[in-house]
């Protein structure tokens, strides 16, 4: 045959084709030539002339190409030819695997789902944390230039941590006027609000605001803020709504501005709207009403209960902030010693500042989900160690074709990425789904700051591909690594008998086994410890009663007397309704962390130096509170209807009060002055019973009872205990507090049993979380157990099947089975308790009553990995009984 | 208006042609490329003639598009051979290239008829 191909492949140089493409062309146009050749010669031309107009065919030299290079760059390509094309083409050999990868995958479809279902799990569950994450931590507040925002606070004496606690109004004004480092600084406090409508009249939440609030976090949408003016006493009558506010009482009527509405009983003229969405830091408040600061009188506007924010000047950094504040404040320390000696200030940045409640729990999270993928990822490279082994034979055919090693490498590296692509979007939506799920759960248990909706983004996107990516080529690497390496003659003569594990495979195998159990015992003793603490929890003695107790919130204004008044013309009226067994009021609810707090002494002892003022909680209470509340009286008696604004002033303690500052004499008779609005000597008439007042988790605190007759508060809980079902006393609570003035606002009218329940929210929260998790640990580990002993029964046929045919009892096998899985379970166990002990510490602050190396857990969580092996195991390992040696045999 | 060439291109007007004829004369059997070239060369009187260099292309554009589909055949003491068969699509798109086809030449004829009338 004449030398054709030559000329051919001289012309198609210039496309350059993949190798099996070119030859396909090349011998098919060689073939017309030398047809065209013969039949020259048959019909008598000359070899010479013959050659010669055959190769006119080809004519011009660029012409085939030229032809060829529209239509060939798209042509669909053959599989590959292993060996050819390594290294000088690296794309097209990838993408010829990428195609090769995909029709693999297709073929085992039952492979493929399991893979990709394992892997959208484990990163379905890390988006979902990350996204929350991103929202939360990561993206920056929606304020201008949202960097120079700080929150500053004072820090009590004695307290190093970095709390921020409230700030004193004389204590701000003092930093406004003193610091350079604050282009500006605002001061407020969230109040409840009696808006008086022409449908009656209800409460809102409103914000008390210095004029500064504009310049820190933004101006209004509409209208205009509030001038220095506005914030002086007795000008203070105007107020700028909240976007949300605006549209559901006034329609988003744009003709608002300049009309007159009755707020807390005063007249006042509406003069903006903030623009939507707007809060400060996480508060979103209806209206926004300016606070009457006045400099020759801070504390008429009230004692150390404010917030403070302030705007750096431009190129101010926190910390500079901070020194300064430091410096002002160890002067004023100088300047008042008697109510500032010994505070402190900080400084935060905002963004920190809110971020760094959420933070330790999020990463947690995080590191959770981390451990849940880690999981799937030891079993997709299981499931690649198996499959790599099943291939064996293909791999050696390409191997003896001349493919080299890193090319089959290449080749199973890019099906797992593949497989972890799928997964990976899988995950993405999975987890998207989860987020949302995950802020709903949330929402009454944490504050996500700024977070109310996940949406994608390309953070969130960029790092599940990454995450899809990584995965795919640490835990592809290794079973890629492993398959390649074999003899190709031993595998080829193995073709047809399945192929069997090398040493290394099985060793491989197992540690993937191991590691899955070991990383499951970390989290479900985390979900273990959880579910402790949640059940010590439910059975923490309240000190009350809940069941049964209706609570309503009322803000009453009016001077003292009529404060007093008011509240005890409702109390005669609800206590006298149908159904209700006792009735009473509480300025702050127990457990909900409000509460006054301050320093107070015996009458009759000397005033003790101001550092060493005895501390107690002061609660303002009503007659009927501790029988409604189901708080036992020990010694004495609550208080009465004898008790009045003008007789003498009387006072309840708590147990823990007595055993702290009278432990060794009758509290009744002690009277005790407190620094509180009305300094008078008060009698003590009775001792309760301790309630948690801070939260399930804080011990109850020293408390001081003040009759709310004789100081009535301003936020007053009207607290009922019904016969039957408290609901049914909502409709009767209102009308009876309308009879007695008919623009009294009642509003969060809930059951007290809810309401402790919602206390609850947070631990549940954690606990469903890790539980969730550790669920998922658990039937990703089972899975892979289970893979790995029904691998190695098939592995095993042959030996069992010779085992029973010489007569070894079924029990035998499925001893050695089982024996088997257990050796793995343990040494997953052994491995895991130690580092989940280590590991529990970083929750040891959602633990309450249960230490982080409880034994009890552990025990709990070995014997439920341990049930969870067994089963596993005892499914693969029945099979391995019921071998047929026969069959077994036949297979050689 | 202006002047606008509506000339159809004559590289277009060939390839369709092409197009028609391969398709045509793989319509009965399978044929391999070297037979293809040869009947168009002998049904046409030797007036049409493909180059290797037109001719493979115009396969290779045929086969991605569907209308061809070519496979190797090895017969006893041959070399083997690429031979091409017409698909179901190609099969549709031909009937309906040869109605164009026809109307085509019937509009011609009818305009030179009236030429010579």
């Amino acid at each position: 045959m004449n030398d054709w191909r030559q000329r051919i492949l001289k012309r198609l140089a210039s496309l350059k084709l993949p190798p099996t493409r070119e030859a396909e062309i090349v011998e098919e146009v060689a073939q017309h030539l030398e047809d065209r050749y013969q039949e020259l010669v048959v019909s008598g031309a000359t070899e010479e002339e013959a050659r010669r107009v055959a190769l006119e065919e080809l004519s011009d030299e660029n012409l085939l190409a030229d032809g060829l290079r529209p239509v060939e760059k798209e042509v669909p390509q053959e599989p590959l030819v292993p060996g050819e094309g390594e290294g000088n083409n690296f794309l097209a050999s990838l993408w010829q695997d990428v195609r090769y990868g995909i029709r693999m995958l297709r073929k085992s479809p039952g492979f493929t789902a399991a893979a990709v279902i394992v892997m959208a799990l484990g990163i379905g569950a890390n988006t979902a944390i990350f996204s929350v994450i991103d929202g939360v931590l990561l993206k920056a507040l929606p304020y201008p230039h949202p960097e120079r925002l700080v929150v500053l606070g004072s820090r009590a004496p004695k307290e190093h941590q970095n709390d921020l606690e409230l700030v004193l109004p004389s204590e701000f004004l003092e930093w406004r006027n003193r610091a350079r480092s604050f282009e500006s600084l605002v001061l407020t406090q969230a109040i409840p609000v009696n808006s008086q409508g022409q449908d009656g009249a209800e409460q809102i939440s409103g914000l008390w605001t210095t004029s500064g609030l504009f310049q820190v976090f933004g101006s209004p949408a509409l209208g205009r803020a509030f001038t220095d003016q506005e914030t002086r006493v007795g000008e203070n009558n105007v107020a700028i709504l909240s976007h949300g506010y605006w549209q559901s009482r006034f329609g988003a009527d744009p003709n608002v501005l300049g009309q007159t509405i009755n707020l807390n009983g005063q007249p006042t003229v509406l003069i903006g709207v903030m623009p939507t969405g707007f809060r400060v830091a996480t508060l979103e408040t209806d209206v926004y009403l300016p606070m009457p600061l006045d400099p020759a009188k801070p504390e008429a506007v009230g004692s150390r209960s404010f917030r403070c924010f302030g705007r750096l000047r431009p190129g101010v950094t926190v910390s500079s902030a901070q020194a300064e504040m430091t410096v002002i404040e160890d002067q004023l320390a100088h300047l008042y010693p008697s109510f500032l000696e010994g505070w402190g200030v900080t400084v935060h940045d905002l963004h920190d500042y809110l971020a760094q409640q959420s933070r330790p729990a999020l990463l947690t999270l995080l590191a959770v989900v981390a451990f849940v993928l880690l999981i799937a990822c030891a079993n997709l490279a299981s499931l690649l160690l198996t499959r790599g082994i099943g291939r064996r034979s293909e791999l050696a055919v390409r191997a003896s074709l001349g493919a080299g090693r890193l090319r089959l490498v290449q080749l199973m590296v890019v099906e797992s990425v593949l497989l972890s692509a799928a997964g990976g979007a899988g995950g993405l939506v999975l987890g998207l789904w989860a987020s949302r799920l995950l802020l709903v759960l949330a929402k009454h248990a944490v504050s996500l700051g700024q977070l109310e909706q996940i949406y994608l983004d390309v953070h969130v996107l960029a790092f599940t591909m990454s995450l899809s990516l990584l995965s795919a080529i640490l835990f592809g690497l290794t079973p890629a690594w492993q398959a390649s390496r074999f003899d190709p003659l031993g595998a080829l003569k193995e073709q047809g008998r399945g192929g069997s594990d090398h040493r290394g495979q099985r060793r491989l195998r197992a540690a993937l086994v191991v590691g899955e159990v070991a990383l499951s015992v970390v989290l479900l003793a985390g979900a273990g410890l959880l579910l402790r603490t949640f059940s010590r929890l439910l059975r923490v003695n309240l000190g009350f009663e809940p069941e049964h107790v209706l609570t309503a919130r009322m803000l009453v204004t009016g001077d003292r007397a009529q404060r007093s008044n008011l509240v005890e013309h409702i109390l005669d009226r609800v206590e006298v309704l149908p159904g209700v067994r006792a009735a009473g009021t509480v300025q702050f609810l127990p457990l909900g962390g409000w509460a006054n707090r301050g320093p107070f002494h015996f009458v009759g002892e000397p005033d003790p130096a101001p550092a060493e003022n005895l501390q107690t909680d002061v609660a303002v209470v009503s007659r009927g509170y501790f029988a409604s509340m189901g708080i036992p009286l020990l010694q004495g008696r609550a208080f009465t209807k004898q008790d009045t604004f003008d007789s003498p002033r009387v006072a309840v303690v708590s147990k823990s009060f007595v055993k702290k500052y009278l432990p060794h004499d009758d509290p009744l008779g002690h009277r005790i002055i407190g620094d509180w609005s009305n300094p008078a000597p008060t009698g003590i008439v009775g001792v309760v019973g301790d309630i948690r007042q801070d939260g399930l988790t804080t011990e109850p605190r020293p408390t001081v009872y003040l009759a709310q007759v004789q100081s009535p508060g301003y936020i007053t809980y009207v607290v009922v205990r019904a016969a039957g079902q408290p609901e049914q006393l909502v409709a009767a609570i209102r009308h009876a507090v309308h009879e007695v003035d008919n623009n009294q606002p009642v509003t969060a009218i809930e059951g007290m049993e809810q309401y402790v329940s919602a206390e609850l929210a947070r631990p549940r929260l954690y606990m469903t979380l890790l539980g969730a998790f550790a669920s998922l640990a658990l039937v990703l580990a089972g899975i892979g157990l289970y893979g790995l002993m029904a691998y190695t029964v098939t592995q095993r046929t042959h030996e069992i099947g010779i085992r029973i045919a010489l007569g070894a009892p079924p029990r035998a096998v499925l001893r050695s089975m089982l024996g088997q899985g257990a050796i793995l379970t343990m040494a997953g166990l052994a491995i895991g308790v130690p580092f989940a002990i280590a590991l529990a510490r970083f929750i040891s602050g959602w633990l309450y009553g249960v230490t982080p190396d409880d034994p009890l857990t552990y025990m709990g969580v070995a014997a439920l990995l341990s049930g969870v092996a067994l089963v596993a195991t005892f499914l693969p390992a029945r099979r391995a009984t019921k071998i047929d040696p026969m069959l077994a045999l036949r297979c050689e | 208006m202006p002047y606008m060439d509506v000339k159809p291109s004559d590289l277009e007007w060939k390839k369709g042609s092409a197009e028609l004829l391969i398709l045509s004369l793989v319509e009965a059997r399978p044929r391999h490329g070297y037979e293809i070239s040869k009947l168009i060369e002998q049904r046409s009187g030797g007036a049409v003639h493909f180059h290797v260099a037109s001719l493979y292309p115009l396969l290779y554009r045929l086969e991605k598009r569907g209308w061809l589909q070519g496979r190797w055949v090895e017969k006893s003491g041959q070399r083997r051979r690429r031979y091409y068969r017409l698909t179901p699509q190609g099969r549709k798109i031909l009937a309906s290239q040869r109605r164009g086809w026809q109307t085509f030449v019937e509009a011609i004829n009818r305009i030179t008829e009236v030429e010579h009338a």
